[in-house]
């Protein structure tokens, strides 16, 4: 296991390098800067020249390139243009936000998910099996950015059952240690400020989870049924097993594997950031910031970024990786 | 069984989907018009403004102030403690000297103070922290004298002192915190936007401190927009202690004199301040003990959190949802006086574009008005000139191009053109002739897309037949910087109020006389010697002369087509009162009162 992990992390160097090659040559090859978007339509190319100039944008661009790899290797992945904040602080004051939402949504889509399916698989072709696929289709079909809306305008504005959006009231008195919300707040006995944290997080996450549970509910009907064929299950019950048995200890532990590769993928498109769902409930999550940065050419933090998930990426993987041998003893490690 | 179960499956679906449409019909704030007295505030631009809202009163008398607080510890329980005011974006940095965004100038307007502020909802500088001024004779000397007794957030005196230090910070490159900040990559842009330049660039030569309460300013040569250019949102003092103190933290740490002080700033989230109870001029003592100045990026659901009460105010509508929110009693909508003007530029590299009748063809095509009333969502006006009403500049006599799709076409067979135009010579290559849109809402076009396909429409009617584009907005202005938009839709938002900045900007030639790339290479020399000349002139009533003159020249030559001005649309609930919207944003919210609601 040992040799893997060295294995797997020499492949994350160079995926990482490939990845920052990549993402700063692109960058700079789109037109417009950060100066460009700082002026907007006072941007004259006097201005812009000054501008660039003071932002450091005038070196040469291998040198640039340098600087950043040096610095990155030493973690310190460069200063925002537009707000001198330090690239990795803010990752790491933000991605919290990131992964409290797209936990929360893994695991109401886990959740609904895998039963769903189960059930649609055991109970093929019934009345169960087709609304429930239904359900999942439309739960894909349905644009992320309507659905919050919509559940903003259900239960926040007729019912005042939800907040409309952030992480918690306007008025809350939180003092970060993780920054994260839900955990913080036991990790010092405040139920309260736990209770507002979830409430205000059960709407995103319930908007972002509708296309993971569809394509896990999916993913583990069609893996089921598949084993459900195979002679062993026949086995299992001509031996006499009860048939919940039969399904969750035998069928199921084999039709997981598919599903661990979805689950695993589906988080590492979470954990990049769920863009509309942050802009809509106003989630200070990496997403969203992400695409602010784009639009307004910041470099370090599109390069910092881009990194990091990429990073993000590599290391879920090797946890599905891992996870299959756990579950799959036939699997092993090379 | 699979038949049944297919049925089943399709009904529940149906359910649904009646349920979804039901939702979305019952869309945000469409409650029947009422027949009740509507509580919307229209300010007339071209009028000295007048206020018809009781609102108003609330500002000009010490005594009433003090009965809204009475009323409002009469019901401690309901009357909410803070104003929070929805924003549509994350302030860039609270140090007023090195940004450029109207998000971080909200929260610094309510920390900060200059030396003077446009009053109320005009672009009229008047006193703040300068109690009165006088000029020299050749309008070079500029001499303040200033409030006493005023103190800093931190309790650090203001002062003439205080003033020098502060100017010193913005204009002397060798000041080290300014040192400091530009090493770090801030940009002091508005400093050398407003006054030319630093250190020996700058037309301010000397600022000195006479006594503790005068302050002296020598200009190298005079300039008309001086005291406009003071009242501007950046050139507020900050705290010199907390200046030294914090060197290139002060983004996080504003130090100012101002009726709210800063609390603490939750990133991505919220800005909180709390009323400043040793501010200096008790009169206008802020009314909320706090204010929260909170991020919500996404505007329906901004719009969704004021109709949940979550906030009280917010600026950033789509345009349909402005007629939705006038006609609901349950809120209030107040519309900036227009600080903002919509146009579509030539690029005189292109041929055709030189010939004054296919100008005037192109401008008569357009159906300004319909436009403005479809595209607006009734914030809109159509604009004949560079300059909105509502600076001292506007020249009210211009009368606008008649709408007139025939006399279009005629006038583009006058100059050569009878079977229509579509193919144009730019920069001597031979091209279809493309008109650009930006791809994001500018307050000026709040749609760009719809309007430029309506532009377009009206064109083709004429028989100009353009292909639209459009391309990022970063892109967008790096081309248009550099003259490469042959035909394309842009604005301006006026930062000081001064006609200087809205018609010279555009259409002064380089210090050589040079045409700009930026203004597509518009040539017209005696236009811009009439507003360089004005620019340096202290008179309003000269200056006002010049602008005029010029506006109509701009307009008889049609150097450029002018589509529309827009007063930006903020909504609050019914209950709050006191908000004062000006013109170029800068608003204050000293004034502001949310009422228990009932």
């Amino acid at each position: 296991m040992g040799r893997y992990l060295v294995k797997r992390s020499v492949t994350l160097l160079f995926v990482l390098l490939g990845v920052s090659l990549l993402v700063f040559g692109f960058v700079r090859l789109i037109p417009g800067d950060p100066a460009v978007v700082m002026l907007g339509e006072r941007a004259t190319p006097e201005n812009v020249a000054r501008v660039r100039t003071q932002l450091g944008l005038d070196k040469p661009i291998y040198e640039q390139y340098l600087i950043f790899i040096a610095n990155a290797l030493r973690g310190d992945l460069g200063t925002s243009v537009l707000r001198q904040e330090p690239v990795t602080q803010e990752v790491i004051r933000r991605f919290p936000a990131t992964i409290e939402l797209a936990f929360g949504a893994m695991i109401i889509a886990t959740l609904l998910g895998v039963p769903l399916g189960i059930l649609s698989a055991v109970k093929r072709n019934s009345w169960f099996d087709a609304s429930s696929m239904v359900f999942a289709l439309t739960g894909v079909s349905m644009p992320v950015f309507w659905l919050g809306l919509m559940l903003i305008f259900l239960f926040a504005v007729m019912l005042h059952w939800l907040p409309s959006g952030a992480r918690l009231d306007a008025n809350a008195q939180y003092e970060p240690i993780t920054n994260f919300i839900l955990l913080d707040s036991l990790l010092k006995g405040n139920l309260t400020l736990f209770a507002q944290g979830l409430r205000h997080l059960i709407l995103p996450a319930i908007a972002l989870a509708t296309i993971p549970m569809a394509i896990i509910a999916r993913m583990t009907r069609s893996s089921m049924l598949e084993v459900l064929n195979q002679d062993y299950i026949r086995t299992a019950r001509a031996k006499g097993l009860r048939e919940r048995k039969v399904i969750l200890s035998h069928a199921l532990r084999n039709a997981l594997l598919p599903v661990i590769t979805v689950v695993g993928l589906q988080v590492g498109i979470l954990l990049s950031g769920a863009i509309l769902t942050e802009t809509v409930f106003s989630w200070p999550g990496i997403g969203r910031w992400l695409v602010d940065a784009i639009y307004a050419r910041d470099y370090p933090i599109i390069q910092g970024v881009t990194l990091f998930i990429a990073i993000i990426f590599v290391v879920i993987n090797l946890v599905v990786d891992v996870l299959y041998t756990v579950v799959d003893p036939r699997v092993r490690l090379e | 069984m699979k038949k049944r179960s297919i049925q089943f499956a399709t009904l529940i679906f149906a359910l649904f989907g009646v349920l979804a449409v039901s939702i979305a019909c019952g869309a945000p704030a469409a409650a029947p018009p009422a027949v009740q007295t509507v509580v919307v505030e229209k300010i007339q631009t071209s009028a000295p403004v007048v206020q018809t809202q009781v609102v108003e009163k609330i500002q000009t008398s010490a005594p009433v102030v003090q009965t809204v607080v009475v009323q409002a510890t009469a019901v401690p329980a309901a009357a909410p403690q803070a104003f929070i005011f929805g924003a549509q974006g994350e302030p860039v940095c609270l140090d007023p000297a090195v940004i450029t965004d109207g998000i971080s100038g909200r929260v610094i307007n309510q920390i900060y103070e200059g030396l003077v502020k446009f009053d109320k909802d005009t672009t009229n500088p008047v006193p703040a922290l300068a109690k009165s001024w006088t000029t020299s004779e050749d309008g070079k000397v500029w001499t303040f004298k200033l409030q006493e007794g005023v103190k800093f957030h931190d309790g650090t005196d203001f002062n003439a002192d205080a003033v020098v230090k502060n100017f010193d910070y913005w204009g002397n490159t060798k000041n080290p915190v300014h040192e400091k900040q530009t090493a770090a990559g801030q940009v002091f842009e508005y400093y050398g936007a407003q006054f030319g330049g630093f250190d020996g660039d700058s037309v301010i030569e000397k600022v000195e401190a006479v006594d503790p309460t005068t302050v002296k300013f020598t200009l190298k040569s005079p300039q008309g927009p001086f005291l406009n250019n003071l009242a501007m949102f950046v050139f507020v003092f900050a705290s010199p202690t907390a200046l030294e103190k914090y060197g290139t933290e002060t983004c996080k740490n504003p130090v100012g004199t101002g009726p709210y002080k800063f609390v603490e700033w939750k990133p991505n989230e919220q800005v909180t301040l709390e009323a400043n109870a040793d501010y200096w001029d008790k009169a206008n003592a802020a009314k909320m003990s706090r204010v929260i100045i909170r991020n919500i990026p996404n505007n329906s659901a901004r719009l969704l959190a004021l109709a949940t009460g979550e906030i009280h105010a917010l600026e950033g509508m789509e345009p349909r949802d402005v007629a939705a929110i006038k006609n609901d009693p349950r809120y209030k909508l107040l519309l900036r006086p227009a600080n903002t003007t919509g146009y579509l530029a030539f690029n005189y590299k292109v041929k055709e574009f030189q010939d004054p009748k296919v100008r005037q063809a192109i401008t008569q095509a357009i159906n300004k008005q319909a436009i403005v009333d479809a595209l607006y969502g009734g914030t809109g006006m159509v604009a004949n000139q560079m300059e909105p009403p509502a600076l001292w500049g506007y020249n009210p006599d211009i009368k606008d191009w008649a709408y007139d799709t025939e006399a279009a076409k005629k006038l583009l067979a006058d100059a050569g053109f009878p079977n229509g135009l579509s193919e144009v010579t730019f920069d001597g290559k031979k091209v279809p002739l493309e008109m650009w849109y930006m791809p994001v809402s500018r307050p000026y076009y709040p749609n760009p897309k719809d309007i430029g396909t309506a532009i377009a429409a009206d064109l083709a009617k004429a028989g100009i037949n353009v292909s639209l584009q459009t391309v990022d907005w970063a892109t967008y202005l790096d081309r248009r910087s550099n003259g490469q938009l042959p035909f394309y839709m842009l604005g301006w938002t006026g930062d000081n109020g001064d006609p200087d900045n809205f018609v010279c900007y555009f259409f002064c030639l380089g210090a050589d006389d040079e045409a700009l790339s930026r203004e597509g290479f518009v040539d017209d020399k005696e236009v811009s010697d009439i507003l360089k000349q004005a620019a340096v002139l202290t008179d309003q009533g000269e200056r006002a002369k010049l602008y005029k003159q010029a506006e109509q020249l701009i307009h008889d030559r049609i150097l450029r087509v002018f589509i529309a001005n827009n007063q930006p649309p903020l909504a609050l609930l019914a209950n709050v009162e006191g908000y004062v919207p000006n013109p170029t944003g800068t608003e204050f919210f000293n004034t502001v009162v949310v009422k228990p609601s009932p």
